[in-house]
């Protein structure tokens, strides 16, 4: 049972790897970034306790939304996906992201007080 | 499952029957007035009513209404001149006015026409409204002239179908009063009964109409006008009456002249009318008798604060609150300059709480005549046989007991360390009887002077009612903080029973603690210091001290070979660049500096121009990109 498990995983990965363009890879890895970070942010609290909790929260909804919008970004740049978004383009979906970005860090700023 | 249905159906059924004995025993005990007029509202009563008259309204709501609380105008003739020169004779109201207000003076008599009285009786039919009804009934009656009373029954009951509001019956009720005796009047009575009915009832303590206080009042008197005057007991009970004078005397500040006639004839119709006659108990000053002042006053009033010389005062019962042991049974109080007085403490009270039950009697009329009464005997207390003494802990050395006399201190300090206990034992007791008390609050007070550190104890009596307090130096270390010093020790007597509460300062304690547990300063516990402010550098830094994805991203897009080399170092790009480095710098500076509205007017002029930089850039780096050539017009931003 493992063993397919196993073999699953390292399939997975060995057609990410050959398949997937540098552009998602990048914006993969800074998923991999944000989710480690937020996961961290949790921890934290669980363990220190949640005094200040504005700035737990605040922090804490700054990488999920951050995360949320690179996922949008990576929906909207993969190529695959070019039927579903036609007057986007990267660079469009980009400008988007980085605008989107500038609200949440605006909120989160706010926020954290 | 079954089981639980019924266990469950059991219990709301023992429930239901329990709160319904329970509110049947709520509903045996009789009701007393909460509300009614104090004697300074009836002399406020007074003054509005003998304020000067502005018209011939005011002039008959005035007169009558001082005539009903049973006092005069202060000028009679000038008010007789007045009403003569203010009466309009075309008008079935004016007359009305005049009447009532000239039949309530001494001598005022007003010429009455022959086209007066025709225009009188011609207000009288079906055609006319109750309220014309009544004003000419009244005018006819109060001139002393012929009236066809049967033709009045029949006009006011054809009315009353047609208008049946309160008012309106109000005012038919009043009309029959003014009616003969012959008359077929028992339609009318009982509509005393069906507006009863409507009355609110209101927490069970008030019963009044929703058209408000006047309504009400006037209903009142109206109702026992026409019971008085067919001799025929209106259907209230003796609770309702109770909830009526509670309604009606709630209130004590009128909005209009009105008003307080209508309140002058309800109260003048609760003090004088055949049937029910409501009583007011007080007691005089606060319930209380001691040594120095033994009587117990009672003031027993009508609803106009005027006493009821005639009435017997009897308490049918006096317990203790707290034995429930009788000590009065059927005594008498006697009258004395309108007060009703009885001298409690003849019967050698012992300090405390005492329930009186005490019936009014003598008419028949009286409602509410049986009150509860809560009365308190107060006492002074004495300090006998205080002892102090400090005892070593293995009993080797005697115990050397010193006796401080109140209210005097002990001439030598006593001397305490860890190996002895400090023990005092007392006695309190009534100083009148001797009998022993054990008041609510007896406390020992240790006082540093020096540190102003103080720590109180309650000494408890044991079985004898001998009060024993000590003190274990060791143990209770904690309570001093371990403060070795001069203590002075305080005996705190007080209860609600005692005329004397006490403040003794008994003697001066030395206490020695081992000294390496003392604290060198004293911390005041002092809980309502703001606290320091959240420094955000200390999570910040953390953020990035802390920071391990970091190193692990960075990695990942050196391997991946993030696309530095094709940095192109166009203006627009550079511009873009640079200004989106601003912008996240003044996100920083937002949070340790600015507030939202200076931060986004900084991003409106930063925001805009990275926008048409990164808009420039963005179309150049779409149009040389190669995934653009087939599938994305270079759709320029804006």
């Amino acid at each position: 049972m493992s063993s397919s498990v196993i073999s699953v995983i390292s399939r997975f990965l060995e057609e990410y790897r050959s398949s997937t363009s540098t552009r998602l890879k990048v914006v993969d890895a800074y998923l991999l970034y944000i989710l480690l970070t937020g996961a961290l942010q949790f921890l934290y609290c669980l363990l220190v306790g949640t005094f200040p909790f504005n700035s737990f929260l605040s922090g804490f909804i700054s990488c999920v939304g951050s995360f949320i919008l690179a996922v949008c970004l990576r929906i909207q740049i993969n190529p695959q996906n070019k039927g579903e978004f036609l007057s986007i383009s990267p660079e469009r979906a980009f400008a988007d992201f980085l605008f989107a970005h500038t609200v949440l860090h605006l909120v989160v700023i706010n926020f954290v007080g | 499952m079954l089981i639980f249905c019924n266990i469950n159906i059991l219990s709301l059924f023992t429930g239901l029957v329990s709160l319904l004995v329970f509110m049947l025993a709520l509903g045996a005990q009789a009701l007393t007035p909460s509300h009614h007029l104090s004697p300074s509202d009836v002399d406020r009563l007074q003054a509005i009513l003998s304020q000067p008259f502005t018209d011939l309204k005011s002039a008959y709501f005035s007169i009558v209404g001082l005539s009903k609380l049973g006092l005069s105008v202060a000028d009679a003739n000038g008010a007789c001149s007045f009403i003569k020169a203010n009466v309009d004779s075309s008008s079935v109201e004016s007359l009305f006015y005049a009447a009532e207000a000239s039949q309530a003076l001494a001598s005022c008599e007003i010429h009455v026409s022959n086209e007066t009285r025709d225009l009188l009786h011609a207000a009288v039919s079906e055609d006319s409204t109750v309220s014309q009804i009544h004003q000419a009934v009244s005018a006819l009656s109060s001139f002393s002239l012929p009236l066809a009373s049967q033709e009045v029954v029949s006009a006011l009951k054809a009315r009353i179908s047609k208008e049946d509001n309160v008012l309106a019956i109000t005012l038919a009720l009043q009309t029959a009063s003014r009616l003969s005796q012959q008359a077929e009047l028992g339609e009318i009575l009982e509509e005393i009964e069906d507006l009863a009915a409507r009355l609110d009832d209101l927490g069970g303590v008030y019963l009044q109409f929703e058209e408000g206080l006047e309504a009400t009042a006037l209903f009142v008197s109206a109702a026992y006008a026409l019971s008085d005057h067919v001799d025929v007991e209106p259907p209230l009970k003796e609770d309702q009456v109770i909830q009526l004078v509670n309604s009606i005397f709630s209130k004590k500040s009128w909005d209009s002249l009105s008003e307080i006639f209508s309140v002058a004839s309800a109260a003048a119709a609760f003090s004088n009318n055949r049937f029910h006659k409501p009583v007011i108990v007080s007691a005089l000053g606060p319930a209380t008798v001691s040594h120095s002042q033994p009587l117990l006053q009672l003031q027993v009033t009508d609803v106009l604060c005027q006493p009821l010389s005639s009435a017997d005062v009897v308490v049918e019962s006096a317990s203790s609150v707290a034995s429930k042991a009788a000590i009065l049974s059927k005594t008498p109080f006697t009258l004395r300059d309108g007060i009703f007085e009885l001298n409690f403490m003849a019967s050698k009270p012992a300090s405390g709480y005492y329930q009186f039950s005490v019936a009014v009697k003598g008419d028949s009329r009286l409602v509410a005549n049986h009150v509860e009464l809560k009365v308190k005997v107060s006492t002074k207390v004495a300090i006998n046989n205080m002892d102090l003494s400090v005892v070593d802990k293995d009993q080797s050395i005697g115990t050397k007991t010193t006796r401080v006399e109140y209210p005097s201190k002990a001439k030598a300090s006593f001397v305490a360390d860890s190996h002895q206990n400090f023990a005092m034992t007392f006695q309190l007791v009534d100083e009148t009887t001797g009998v022993e008390l054990t008041p609510h609050q007896t406390f020992v007070r240790l006082h540093n002077q020096k540190t102003g550190q103080e720590v109180v104890f309650v000494a408890e009596p044991d079985s004898k009612n001998l009060y024993k307090f000590e003190l274990d130096t060791a143990e209770r270390k904690t309570e001093f903080d371990s403060m070795s010093g001069t203590y002075a020790l305080y005996l705190m007597v007080g209860d609600a029973t005692l005329e004397n509460p006490v403040l003794w300062n008994v003697a001066d304690l030395v206490l020695k603690f081992l000294e390496e547990e003392a604290p060198s300063t004293i911390q005041s516990k002092n809980l309502y210091v703001p606290k320091p402010e959240i420094q955000h550098e200390i999570l910040f830094s953390g953020v990035l001290e802390i920071n391990p994805p970091l190193p692990l991203f960075s990695v990942q897009w050196f391997k991946l070979g993030a696309n530095i080399s094709n940095f192109s170092l166009s203006p627009s790009s550079l511009l873009f660049h640079i200004g989106h480095a601003a912008m996240l710098g003044l996100m920083y500076v937002y949070w340790t500096h600015l507030d939202m509205f200076q931060t986004l007017k900084y991003l409106a002029i930063i925001g805009s121009l990275t926008f048409l930089a990164g808009n420039r850039m963005l179309a150049q780096k779409a149009v040389k990109s190669p995934l653009s050539a087939h599938h994305y017009a270079p759709k320029v931003l804006g």
